[in-house]
């Protein structure tokens, strides 16, 4: 177990919540403007790395209770679904589908791109890749 | 034509490597799955040449489907469909030689999804046509390459891998800076795009191409040149060959340097090679030619190890490919497409036979090597079949592939012919040696594998099938070359004359008189003049 500083441990209380919020916030900015999936899960990540630095990485598996592999095979196995899917429809690969629905009790319609699965896709693999090498490269170091 | 399914080449063995990993202790599930997804691609490919044969089609796919020079176009025409198939095939004949003649050890560290990322990598060098994705697909591919060449991770391996992974990051780096000016000056990246605006550019008349498009010609000719290993750039190749494992080693010499060749003669003849710097870029080609078959050639003479000599051999064999883009004329470029499917194919069938001569021999040096062919029958003849067909004896591959490149090179560069029939001679030479020393002198090795008189083994019996693979398809490049070379021929057509190529990628009719374009532009606004749009939106970026 790594000794940090309650400073360090205090602020990352408040660092973790905002910064995924941040992240998310990316996340669904990305398909209007710039922003995404990738940048996106970098923010997460760094959430993580930080929060596996003041907490340690037990604590990190109970925030986080999947295997990283896990998280880049769902997050593949999505992009994968949505960017094939179109090909079946006669579209071609990776193509985006536009719409809006009616969400009852809210007045404004609901935009949506088919885009955004494909986006939380690459989120996944993101957060996956970059907390798996952490967490290894920092047992190997401890 | 648009056909939506072309991007199969690439998303099967994306998902066959995912699926892999998944499957990472079944390796027999993994091996399965491996097979299927190059059979696919191998099939799918001859299925989809036999329409390009019949009509000449063009197949492209838009991605995301944004019209083309603004999304990324997929293309399958009849030079990058030829190099599909053949790559898909080679794939095919390693993975299945790997079975018996890969360390399990080895096999365990990845190799199933690795291998299929290479060929998702391959494959989307040669479909791509776009730059920057062209780049992309290199990367892909050189991921893969990196980490498959330090499987098992000897150390001799890692120097090698070091010196290579460096050199390939130096040129990746040229290659970025070199497509950025080429946005830069031409402000597309679309092949078929810029192919338009250097024919509109260099037509009489036309207001000429910016200055330093000679520059960036030269720079991508440098980093081209560089996967291609021709000279000055092939000193990394013949010590990275050596020192991986056997499979991987045929599968690397088949199509690496062959995705460096194809992108030059992609590319060059489209667009690079015009302008102002054209005769220099021409003359740069000839003596590199030159340099690279000849040079080649006498390393591989004066070598007695067989895999450094087939490693050699890669380099002085992409010198005869060199020549064929020297000549830039559509008969040399079809030789020059021809002799890269049967030089992928047969330099891997010959690299699957060393690896079954290093199981008798327990070295892959000549001098204690022997009696093979008492020994080994099968081995004998197909090592003399796929050896033969490199040398180019008539009714073999190599002979159709030579005959086209020196026949057209004779009204051209008639000393480039004469050099490349000496090279012949000497590949006839250094085949010999390999011939004499391991197949018909008395034994000497020791023998690991089998004893004399014993029968093979059960556990090489995939290794000698995928070695008979190719060389059945080397022979059917040699006794088949006409349909083969109906496509080639198409393809060189298309590759000096780029109407069809450019109208079928940006899909307008390029050769319409002006005012039918302007209503077809009104009957469908996506296709009109695409600069026109991007001048349009710059203006509104730009406050």
């Amino acid at each position: 177990m790594m000794v940090s500083s309650i400073i360090l441990r205090t602020s990352v209380r408040l660092i973790l919540p905002l910064s995924l919020l941040f992240a998310c916030f990316m996340s669904l900015k990305g398909h209007n403007e710039p922003g995404g999936g990738f940048i996106a899960g970098l923010v997460a990540s760094i959430a993580f790395c930080i929060y596996r630095m003041s907490f340690g990485a037990e604590a990190l598996l109970r925030l986080l209770p999947v295997h990283p592999r896990v998280l880049i095979f769902t997050g593949l196995g999505m992009a994968a679904v949505t960017s094939i899917a179109p090909l079946l429809f006669g579209l071609p690969l990776l193509t985006s589908r536009v719409g809006t629905i009616r969400v009852p009790l809210v007045s404004e319609p609901f935009h949506y791109a088919s885009a955004v699965v494909f986006d939380t896709g690459v989120l996944l693999v993101v957060v996956g890749v970059s907390v798996g090498m952490i967490m290894r490269l920092s047992e190997e170091l401890e | 034509m648009t056909n939506h399914w072309i991007i199969l080449f690439i998303i099967v063995p994306q998902v066959t490597g995912i699926l892999s990993v998944l499957l990472m202790n079944k390796i027999r599930a993994q091996r399965f799955i491996g097979t299927l997804s190059f059979v696919f691609n191998t099939v799918f490919s001859i299925y989809l040449l036999l329409e390009v044969r019949a009509h000449g089609t063009i197949f492209v796919s838009q991605m995301s489907d944004w019209p083309a020079p603004f999304g990324i176009s997929i293309v399958f025409d009849g030079l990058s469909g030829l190099l599909v198939a053949a790559s898909s095939m080679v794939a095919l004949g390693c993975y299945i030689h790997s079975f018996s003649l890969m360390h399990p050890m080895t096999q365990r560290r990845y190799f199933h999804p690795l291998i299929q990322l290479l060929m998702f990598g391959v494959n989307l060098s040669f479909l791509t046509g776009d730059l920057f994705n062209l780049f992309v697909s290199f990367e892909i591919m050189l991921m893969a390459s990196y980490a498959m060449l330090t499987l098992g991770a000897e150390r001799r391996q890692l120097t090698q891998a070091y010196k290579y992974i460096l050199l390939n990051l130096i040129a990746s780096t040229v290659f970025v800076i070199a497509a950025g000016l080429v946005y830069g000056l031409m402000g597309t990246l679309n092949m078929a795009d810029l192919a338009r605006i250097v024919a509109e550019k260099t037509a009489p008349g036309g207001e000429g191409l910016p200055a330093g498009f000679t520059a960036v010609s030269v720079m991508m000719l440098l980093v081209f040149g560089l996967k291609g290993a021709i000279f000055p750039l092939w000193f990394w190749l013949p010590d990275t060959y050596y020192t991986c494992p056997i499979s991987i080693a045929a599968m690397f010499s088949g199509m690496l340097t062959k995705v460096g060749v194809y992108a030059l003669a992609r590319t060059f003849p489209l667009i690079f090679a015009h302008g102002a710097g054209h005769s220099m870029i021409m003359v740069i080609f000839a003596i590199s030619a030159a340099f690279t078959m000849f040079l080649g050639v006498l390393g591989a003479v004066s070598n007695h190890e067989v895999r450094r000599i087939l490693a050699i051999h890669v380099i002085s064999q992409v010198g005869y490919m060199v020549f064929g883009i020297a000549l830039m004329t559509p008969i040399a470029l079809a030789g020059c497409l021809f002799y890269m499917i049967q030089h992928m194919v047969v330099k891997s069938a010959l690299f699957l036979c060393c690896g079954i001569m290093e199981r008798y021999a327990g070295t892959d040096d000549l001098y204690k090597m022997g009696g093979l062919l008492k020994r080994d029958r099968l081995l004998a003849v197909l090592f003399f079949v796929a050896a033969m067909s490199l040398v180019g004896l008539p009714p073999l591959s190599g002979f159709f592939g030579k005959l086209v490149i020196i026949q057209e090179g004779w009204h051209i560069h008639w000393w480039l012919s004469v050099l490349g029939l000496a090279t012949g001679a000497l590949t006839l030479l250094s085949m010999l040696k390999i011939w004499s020393y391991g197949f018909w002198n008395p034994p000497k090795g020791q023998h690991v594998v089998v004893p004399t008189g014993a029968p093979r083994p059960r556990m090489l019996k995939s290794g000698y099938f995928g070695v008979t693979l190719l060389v059945l398809t080397a022979l059917f490049l040699g006794f088949g070359a006409q349909p083969v070379y109906d496509i080639a021929f198409q393809a060189g057509e298309q590759l000096t004359n780029p109407r069809a190529y450019i109208s079928a990628v940006l899909q307008y009719d390029i050769d319409a008189p002006p005012h039918e374009q302007l209503a077809a532009a009104e009957h469908d606004a996506e296709v009109v003049d695409p600069m026109a749009v991007v001048a349009d939106e710059r203006e509104e970026a730009t406050p």
